[in-house]
């Protein structure tokens, strides 16, 4: 053949396009991702990111009210405002006392019929952390656990034989679990809903009894004592 | 000739059974470089037949052309603009041309050898 060394290099090229041309076809030709939820997926869908969205408007609109309130008392008491917003940090980390409108649950041991309470005097971590979940999902705001705050860094589990909160142990019952909402209609529903969500059931298997009171108007939630360890705790970007 | 064939035949095939994929957004590009690949392909074989094929003009060609091609869809995107478009019309252009004088050329080698 006449000029191979020509039709080499032609050749090659040859093989990159054809090459090309198979990796295009393969990318094309893979199957769409197709939306497949239906109008009432879709609708949920719809309801929980319009909260979404209400929650992010208040909160901006919260954050430009202090905004202004910074620059509108700037001259005058530059530390009073910081202070103020110090507190209201430590509010919502749970480091102070707060008193509002709420649930107090009682665990005790199971009494059975014949009026013995049953030996055993222990709550394991998980189950605790399961009727946690349960009142948070359902309005629950601030929560302590035998007078002992629960916060974000809150961590329920077993050293030892002992279940510990925070350090603090929960070994003795009956303890009290205090709960705090936004308001009396919102205890009345989270008492509502504690009291049909299968949670009572599986303390019951655990021999324990948990005692639902009435909704009260004033109930006092002591603050998260110990530190607050943030040296791993980095800002999100 | 059937080896440039050959060499296309072969690179379908390594690519077919490589499986290889790009990311889907990319594939707008590539199928640019492949229509500047292929006119760039039509014109070496038409360079060929009419004998005034340059190895350098040729490959140095297809390496441009797929940058100009891809650059100018790129560019396009971001300006908002659908610039690939004329490297499509041209490179179309361009590949319709080549192929009907490679048929020509190719018609009068046939019917020349027939009358032979």
């Amino acid at each position: 053949m006449v000029g191979t060394q020509k039709h080499f290099y032609f050749t090659v090229t040859a093989s990159i396009v054809g090459f090309m041309v198979a990796i295009q076809f393969q990318t094309v030709s893979e199957p769409v991702n197709r939306d497949t939820r239906d109008t009432w997926e879709l609708r949920n869908d719809l309801m929980s990111e319009k909260e979404i969205q209400s929650d992010l408007l208040q909160e901006i609109r919260t954050i430009e009210d202090k905004l202004t309130k910074y620059e509108n008392d700037r001259e005058q008491s530059k530390g009073e405002l910081l202070k103020e917003t110090l507190e209201e940090f430590k509010i919502e980390a749970g480091m102070t006392d707060v008193t509002g409108p709420g649930i107090i649950l009682t665990l005790q041991p199971l009494v059975n019929e014949l009026g013995q309470e049953a030996p055993t005097s222990y709550v394991s971590p998980s189950l605790l952390q399961r009727l946690l979940n349960e009142l948070n999902m359902y309005g629950a705001l601030h929560i302590s656990i035998d007078g002992q705050r629960v916060i974000n860094t809150s961590v329920i589990r077993d050293i030892g034989t002992v279940t510990k909160i925070d350090g603090h142990s929960l070994n003795k019952l009956p303890f009290e679990i205090k709960v705090i909402t936004k308001d009396s209609e919102e205890a009345e529903k989270l008492l509502k809903r504690i009291e049909i969500s299968p949670i009572v059931g599986d303390f019951f298997i655990d021999n324990l009894q948990v005692t639902l009171a009435q909704p009260e108007e004033d109930i006092v939630i002591p603050g998260y004592q110990d530190t607050i360890r943030i040296r791993y705790m980095e800002p999100v970007e | 000739m059937w080896l440039p064939f050959m060499g296309l035949v072969i690179g379908v095939i390594i690519g077919l059974l490589t499986d290889i994929r790009i990311p889907p957004e990319y594939s707008n590009y590539l199928s640019i470089a492949i229509l500047a690949a292929l006119d760039t392909l039509f014109g070496g074989i038409r360079a060929q037949l009419q004998n005034i094929y340059d190895e350098k003009v040729f490959v140095s060609g297809f390496f441009f052309n797929i940058l100009l091609a891809a650059s100018l869809a790129f560019l396009g995107v971001h300006l908002g603009v659908d610039l690939y478009l004329a490297a499509v019309f041209a490179f179309g252009v361009r590949l319709f041309q080549n192929i009907a004088v490679i048929r020509r050329i190719l018609l009068t080698k046939w019917t020349s050898n027939g009358e032979k």
